[in-house]
């Protein structure tokens, strides 16, 4: 089990040493039950740490942030950051790195083990109708402190469909690790849900997607929340285009137009197979897209596609090492496409 | 979309487009089209004329960008760009749309191809609306030339290089130079000594002023491109230096490891230290490591008490040199199909059954058995052998597609030496077809028939075994429609040539390609059979494909002439169409670095920056990158999005 007093031990000693900058981690928030998450920068404000099946966002986002931060105010950061990092959230990380957007010395990993337990859905348990103000994992099933006492709910339930696929629950890179390297209870195998869903023919997946496609309202929220798309001029969206002092007329004008603002079926779906291509071996599959989906687009599946022919064709693991290649940039003479060699 | 004064140009190719495509419907067509202010069609748009009428058009209807629609731009984007040049506009600005390989050639229906062709020549001339005029880089030329092997394509184009007064490194994988050709016996059709011939060219290589021999060595790694390769080369230690070793033979007396001979091809032995053989160039002995009982005074010892001059030392270390060299000569050669895959005539396991350069080491006077043909179990002379041809060649289904080339006539010659050896035995020849083509070859395969009097049995052999001391020989006469059997001494087996081993490693390291059977692929067929597809890189003799000694030294020659060509320049011209970076968009995330096949890409506070000079345009790096801050000149993201725009239209 892990104890919330490490952490919260940790990341005070550190602040008071003046070792971080600041922790980013989770703590409890307004509504009740659920964490939220936090930078704390004073030794005092350790004590706002939690850890409970409710930590699901990736932290790795504000390692982003930070760094967006940091160049926006030309400001220079002497010290790492410190973040909480759970294994999934330690391999996005890991891909950050290994496309040098930061490098390893200016982050302080505090890996967290989920030991197995997982973390919640959010929509899993509004279905479910439960309205608690605690949750705690007991070792089999999810236990939920509600006005009526507690009530357990087995964690197949409840549990987030990434972390019942779950391979890697232990963060590898990590400076310091609080829980044991257990390998994850993993209630279904990798690739479950995809292998369910490609049982139906081709014309009912195309059915499947075109409706999706279709309630796509492109809020964008998917490219806020994932760590990866941290491109200051995103491809699909050209009103985002960075004029900057450096911008030169010619560059303004010709800007390329790939996809249109508008959110009908077929731009949409440009805009996520782009996404889901520009993902490719760098999706780690935290699945935020997913959770922050205002209109429930099942966008893991799109993403799982991906990592599984990336493992399959080329035995390929997003996140794996830090100085490793990546994907889309190197090439394997055992490559399986034969045309290529 | 910017204002331009383009001219479109659509080529009838006699009736390689005009048969399926309405050449007259595309120029219309094209004329109507925003920014072409002429739009002409012409029977032969690269003859005389045809360029003429593009010239003139440039000139009248004040042109600033130009489009061909034609045939592939491998074959005429050089010739359109430099026409457009001499009209004075910037040869970037002409671009090609590919109506032939890509529409006419492969279509039937010609409203269909008609509509296509338009769609094609409708891109290009939105690509040449945003096309920028660029100019050529000036890229310095590094007057050295590298020569991968030391068979006789290697040696003749280090000559003929070395000849013209440039530098030349020649390495060798092996011990000495001379390669397959030192292994036999007469070459046909004249019947002339190989070793003769060719141990006057070696002697050569050795003392040529601009030659630098390296033997025991292979090229580990290619960096640059053409004019400035940077090229880094492994040798391994010998234990012997050159210098000092008289070839007394005293240590090869003494050494107590033996093991079969590689030059002899297993019919003899050798010591582990050892002379592949007399006429060896660089003349040295060489100590086999992987023979060696442990290169170790402790462990053995004797070779290095024996040596008087103290040649010998087990210290040596392997050695590896980096150079420039500004051109690169691949003549890497063949092996020949492993005995091993042919089981159904014994997969190399019965006894007298040999492959062609096993029957050339009998014949030859410092083979096996001192020029006297006898057979190797029992060192009897063999009154009845059969040669069967095409084993291994010609047979796509098991074993190579293609013919092997030099078979049939070295089966003749075999056949010819054999007689005049043993002139009351018999010679049965198996054979498919008889390719005798090429000066007095015929004629030679004649006499063999008619006054060596070797039996030709038009069939193939379905079966070898081993009955009564003999060779069973089961195969057709096809010409007859009987079966054959016939009890032979000894069998010769015509074995196909392939690739020497590590064709495919070199080729990787050169970056340049394999065709479908593992030889390096030629730049073009025709026009280009010496130009690898890497520029600067050059191919002669079998590694290319299977050809016999004097084909053979007539690419190398080609291969010398073009390097020489190359290399007379002062500078060389590098296509000005490379990767730009957007520095605003960059991340820095490296990708395209790795991507890179020519190294081209580092990274610079943060940012990509492209070497100009070793960037070939490829455009990996723009595919690689998710964020568009790098793209190829004249082929820009936008350019390409009018293309699709324009296609779909």
């Amino acid at each position: 089990m892990i104890n919330l007093q490490d952490m919260r031990d940790t990341a005070r000693n550190m602040l008071a040493k003046n070792e971080v900058r600041g922790v980013i981690g989770y703590r409890r928030s307004t509504n009740g039950m659920l964490a939220e998450p936090v930078v704390i920068t004073k030794p005092e404000q350790a004590d706002e740490l939690i850890w409970d099946p409710t930590c699901f966002h990736n932290l790795s986002l504000y390692l982003v942030e930070d760094r967006k931060f940091l160049a926006h105010t030309r400001a220079k950061a002497d010290l790492p950051i410190a973040i909480i990092a759970k294994g999934c959230d330690a391999r996005s990380t890991v891909v950050l790195m290994q496309e040098n957007y930061f490098e390893r010395k200016d982050v302080y990993i505090i890996g967290v083990s989920c030991e197995g337990t997982g973390v919640l859905d959010e929509r899993k348990l509004v279905k479910k109708g439960i309205r608690a103000t605690n949750s705690a994992f007991d070792g089999d099933d999810f236990v939920f402190t509600t006005e009526q006492g507690e009530q357990r709910i087995p964690a197949r339930e409840v549990m987030a469909d990434r972390c019942l696929e779950c391979r890697e629950c232990f963060p590898k890179e990590h400076n310091i690790v609080l829980g044991e390297d257990k390998t994850g209870r993993q209630l279904d195998a990798p690739f479950t849900a995809l292998k369910r869903f490609e049982e139906l023919d081709p014309a009912a997946r195309w059915e499947f997607w075109d409706h999706q496609f279709e309630r796509c309202i492109r809020c964008f929220a998917c490219r806020s929340v994932c760590p990866m798309c941290y491109c200051d001029e995103c491809i699909v969206d050209s009103t985002s285009f960075p004029v900057t002092g450096q911008t030169t007329a010619d560059e303004k004008a010709n800007r390329v137009k790939w996809i249109e603002r508008s959110a009908t079926r077929a731009e949409n779906m440009t805009y996520h197979m782009t996404r889901v291509l520009h993902l490719a071996g760098r999706c780690i599959d935290c699945n935020e897209c997913e959770r922050v989906c205002p209109v429930n687009i099942p966008l893991r599946l799109l993403n799982n596609k991906m990592e599984r022919e990336a493992r399959e064709q080329f035995g390929y693991e997003p996140g794996a090492s830090i100085g490793g290649p990546s994907l889309t940039a190197s090439f394997l003479d055992t490559d399986p496409g034969k045309f290529i060699r | 979309m910017t204002k331009k004064r383009t001219g479109v140009f659509v080529c009838h190719c006699g009736n390689n487009i005009a048969a399926t495509v309405d050449v007259k419907k595309v120029a219309e067509a094209m004329s109507n089209e925003e920014n072409v202010v002429a739009s002409e069609d012409y029977v032969y748009m690269c003859s005389d004329p045809g360029q003429n009428a593009v010239l003139q058009s440039i000139k009248d209807n004040k042109l600033d960008s130009v489009v061909i629609s034609c045939c592939s731009p491998n074959l005429h984007e050089k010739t359109f760009r430099d026409n457009a040049k001499r009209a004075g506009l910037n040869s970037f600005t002409c671009e090609i749309a590919n109506i032939r390989e890509q529409c006419a050639w492969v279509h039937k229906d010609k409203a269909v191809a008609t509509e296509k062709a338009i769609k094609i020549s409708r891109s290009a001339v939105r690509r040449a609306g945003r096309d920028q005029a660029l100019e050529p880089i000036a890229v310095p030329v590094t007057r050295k030339v590298l020569v991968i092997g030391g068979g006789i394509a290697g040696i003749q184009a280090a000559l003929d290089i070395a000849n013209a007064g440039l530098k030349v490194i020649l390495v060798e994988k092996l011990a000495t130079i001379g390669g397959h050709m030192l292994q036999l016996s007469e070459t046909f059709p004249t019947l002339d000594c190989s070793q003769c011939i060719l141990s006057p060219k070696m002697v050569d290589v050795s003392r040529h002023e601009n030659i630098e021999l390296m033997t025991y060595s292979e090229v580990q790694e290619v960096n640059g491109s053409v004019g400035n390769f940077q090229v880094k080369i492994k040798q391994k230690p010998s234990y012997v230096d050159p210098e000092l070793c008289k070839i007394c033979d005293d240590c090869a007396a003494v050494c107590p490891v033996v093991v079969p001979n590689e030059h002899d091809l297993g019919l003899t032995a050798r010591r582990a230290i050892h002379i592949p053989f007399a006429q060896a160039i660089p003349a040295s002995y060489t100590l086999d490591e992987n023979a060696c009982l442990g290169l170790n005074p402790v462990r053995c010892g004797k070779c290095k008490d024996a040596c008087d001059v103290g040649a010998i030392n087990y210290d040596m270390l392997p050695k590896t040199v980096t150079e420039e060299v500004g051109a690169i000569v691949v003549a890497t050669g063949y092996d020949l199909y492993a005995q091993e895959h042919m089981n159904e005539l014994g997969g190399g396991q019965i006894d007298d059954v040999l492959d062609g350069l096993q029957f050339e080491r009998l014949c030859s006077a410092s083979g096996a058995t001192k020029g006297h043909v006898l057979r190797p179990s029992d060192r009897t002379v063999p009154k009845d052998v059969v040669f069967i041809q095409c084993v291994g060649s010609r047979d796509p289904a098991n074993h190579c597609a293609y013919c092997s080339k030099i078979c049939c006539m070295y089966t003749a010659k075999h056949a010819s030496l054999y007689k005049h050896h043993v002139p009351d035995g018999r010679a049965y020849v198996f054979y498919i077809d008889i390719r005798s083509g090429g000066k007095g070859y015929e004629e030679f395969v004649q006499r063999i028939m008619e006054e060596d009097e070797a039996i030709y049995l038009r069939g193939r052999v379905s079966k070898l075994y081993r009955k009564d001391g003999k060779v069973r020989v089961l195969g057709t006469d096809t010409l007859t429609g009987q079966n054959v059997e016939i009890d032979a001494d000894m069998v010769v087996l015509a074995l196909a040539m392939e690739p020497s081993k590590g064709t495919a490693d070199i080729a990787k390291t050169l970056k340049i390609g394999r065709d479908k059977d593992g030889f390096l692929a030629e730049a073009h067929p025709k026009l280009k059979p010496v130009e690898s597809v890497t520029a600067g890189i050059f191919l002669a003799g079998c590694a290319q494909g299977p050809k016999d000694i004097p084909e053979t030294v007539s690419q190398a020659s080609a291969a010398a002439a073009k390097v020489i060509g190359l290399l007379s320049q002062p500078t060389l011209s590098h296509a000005p169409t490379v990767a730009k970076v957007r520095n605003s968009h960059c991340t820095g995330c490296e990708m395209c670095v790795t991507a890179c096949p020519y190294n081209a890409i580092s990274l610079e506070n943060g940012k990509a920056l492209v070497n100009e000079v070793l960037c070939e345009g490829c455009g990996s790096c723009s595919a690689t990158c998710v964020r568009s801050a790098i793209e190829v000149k004249n082929t820009t993201g936008l350019q390409i999005q009018e293309m699709i725009e324009a296609c779909l239209a």
